[in-house]
């Protein structure tokens, strides 16, 4: 039991098994499930305490700052219902850092799943070495943004940067620019980073999805004479379906509250071409001391990204349904 | 015939490694970079802002260390990291334990709202916690923001241990129980030792996080006591950003505890983020 438990990978258990301790403690002897009570309500004490304090308490400041107008100073602000919305609607910056926004979460989320899956493809049934490259691929997702932010600026860098250097060698001299102080490319070349950072993780994601596809539907497929693309589009990705929903919402509810790297290498210049809601939010309640606005603003993202996550998990689960039966 | 097909299987593999491998240096060619510059000499980096491992000195490390004050921030960050990743773990296993196995009335309601926070992003609410920890007096704390720190990891770690707990048998509490073990023996003699590769992985996973985290020490570190690694590197990014050479060396010492930690423990770190995936 624990020689192969430690030569598989750590995972968390299925939730099929979750009800099963209830079912059979509910016929124990009343005094050992008092003592259970005693025990549980001492052990999750301190775990409450912390989240009240430090997650539900200041959730509930947020949606009471959102109806009043707070400066940071005056600690009775002024109750203003709704026009921290209205205000929003109307404001023209909201409506350019949200279209940037959108092009963050196309391009973010379409570029490391087709990276990612592609590389997993690649990888797949490649023994030799494998981890190695599991390792080169997924490193640059744990590092720390501003590590990353720091090192990308130099690459984009105009004059002593690797990007306009490798664009000359092959010719392209008509391409090279500052590719962060440019207001054309400054958000692309923010996203490169981001898809660089990304695609390795859902490269992990997707590999182990790989493992659990059935094998003998490809060989299956192979004596029919189906091709490259008619196996991934027929055999390969109806198998991993639910694993790329999952992807795409994690994706996707990432790129409406990107925050790190943008602050970090832009500041949302030049002149707003790489402003996403997050930054300005910040800016809004840090900067300008507009507490409630900036509030309002990160709770609206919030709120956008929620019917996503629910709508993509559902059909998640429906699919992961007819793949139990099938 | 099947000689053929082997050979040919062979030279396609042949080349799959040699894609990979070609990919696999792109992908890591700005770790190269920041190697290679960061232990170059300072002249070389101004002269010949392209030769990889051109030259070899320890002046940039030297200089972000004591000008730039990353000996300061190293220790910050341990002290930041270290203390809210035991908090995790610890209180993560307590809940994870009782949600799975200690059943008494309210705690279900109890349950969502701990993991409402697996819902709900620190975003929203990063803004009236501020102000909250003025109040409070925790800003520029070392206790503030360790408190922080736990609260952000403590939803995915209470979830993520009462998965474990949930999957151990039955059995194995009423045979203790029949031995007279106490509630207490049991959570601590019979079922912890059986969640050490859990709470091993949760505890890689969680000091990551931690380690990495810029927002929380940007807006509750105002003063910059107490400042990480992460915020130190900004500062000096805004600081000195033509002088690339110790701007390297110290993006160097920030990422290397994080290379060590994931090339040691890939299994864990990899299993961590595959199931903080569950996040969303």
């Amino acid at each position: 039991m624990t020689a192969p438990a430690q030569a598989t990978p750590v995972r968390a258990p299925t939730s099929g098994s979750r009800w099963r301790s209830r079912s059979v403690t509910s016929q124990a002897p009343p005094v050992t499930r008092r003592a259970q009570a005693r025990l549980g309500i001492l052990l999750v004490t301190p775990l409450v305490a912390i989240v009240a304090v430090f997650l539900l308490f200041p959730m509930a400041n947020a949606v009471y700052y959102v109806f009043v107008d707070f400066n940071g100073i005056d600690l009775n602000p002024p109750w203003v219902g709704l026009s921290n919305f209205t205000e929003l609607a109307q404001d023209p910056d909201v409506w350019s850092a949200f279209k940037n926004n959108v092009i963050w979460i196309i391009v973010g989320t379409v570029a490391p799943l087709v990276i990612g899956l592609g590389l997993a493809l690649l990888i797949w049934g490649v023994k030799r070495g494998s981890v190695f490259y599991r390792i080169a691929f997924f490193l640059p997702y744990v590092l720390p943004q501003v590590a990353v932010g720091v090192v990308w600026s130099w690459i984009y860098d105009p004059s002593r940067g690797w990007l306009n250097r490798a664009l000359e060698l092959v010719g392209l001299e008509a391409l090279t620019t500052g590719w962060l102080g440019n207001p054309t490319t400054a958000l692309y070349a923010v996203l490169g980073t981001a898809v660089w950072a990304t695609a390795g993780f859902v490269f992990v994601i997707f590999l182990s999805a790989l493992r659990n596809v059935d094998l003998d539907l490809i060989q299956a497929a192979l004596l029919d004479g189906a091709n490259a693309a008619q196996r991934l589009r027929y055999i390969i990705l109806p198998q991993i379906m639910p694993v790329f929903l999952m992807v795409t919402t994690l994706t996707l509810i990432g790129g409406f509250s990107v925050f790190d790297i943008i602050f970090i290498m832009t500041g949302g210049g030049p002149a707003g071409a790489t402003e996403v809601l997050g930054t300005y939010a910040y800016s809004s309640a840090f900067q300008l001391n507009r507490i409630s606005y900036g509030t309002t603003l990160a709770l609206v993202i919030t709120v956008m990204a929620i019917p996503f996550a629910v709508g993509l998990n559902r059909l998640q689960r429906r699919l992961s349904l007819q793949g139990t039966d099938a | 015939m099947s000689h053929l097909a082997r050979s040919r299987k062979s030279r396609r593999l042949t080349g799959k490694h040699l894609v990979l491998v070609l990919l696999s240096l792109l992908m890591v060619f700005p770790l190269i970079l920041t190697i290679s510059t960061a232990l170059k000499t300072k002249q070389d980096v101004k002269v010949n802002p392209f030769g990889l491992f051109s030259s070899f000195s320890t002046e940039n490390i030297v200089t972000a260390w004591t000008v730039g004050n990353f000996s300061d921030y190293v220790l910050n960050s341990f002290l930041l990291s270290v203390p809210s990743t035991i908090l995790v773990v610890a209180l993560s296993t307590m809940g994870g334990y009782t949600f799975a196995r200690l059943p008494f009335s309210g705690r279900t309601v109890i349950f969502y709202l701990v993991v409402l926070g697996l819902l709900v992003p620190f975003f929203t609410y990063m803004i009236p916690l501020y102000f909250q920890l003025r109040g409070m007096g925790l800003l520029d704390s070392l206790l503030g923001v360790n408190l922080v720190l736990a609260s952000t990891g403590l939803s995915f770690g209470t979830f993520f241990m009462r998965a474990f707990f949930s999957d151990l048998p039955t059995e194995l509490e009423q045979a203790a129980r029949i031995d007279g073990a106490s509630e207490w023996q049991i959570f601590v003699k019979v079922m912890l030792p059986l969640v050490s590769s859990g709470a091993g992985a949760l505890a890689v996973f969680t000091f990551l996080q931690n380690w990495n985290n810029f927002l929380v020490p940007l807006l509750y570190m105002p003063g910059g006591e107490y400042r990480p690694l992460t915020t130190g590197l900004y500062l000096f990014l805004g600081g000195r950003s033509v002088d690339i050479g110790p701007l390297a060396a110290g993006t160097l010492i920030t990422i290397l505890p994080v290379i060590v930690l994931f090339v040691a423990m890939q299994r864990q770190v990899t299993a961590g983020f595959l199931s903080g995936a569950v996040k969303g």
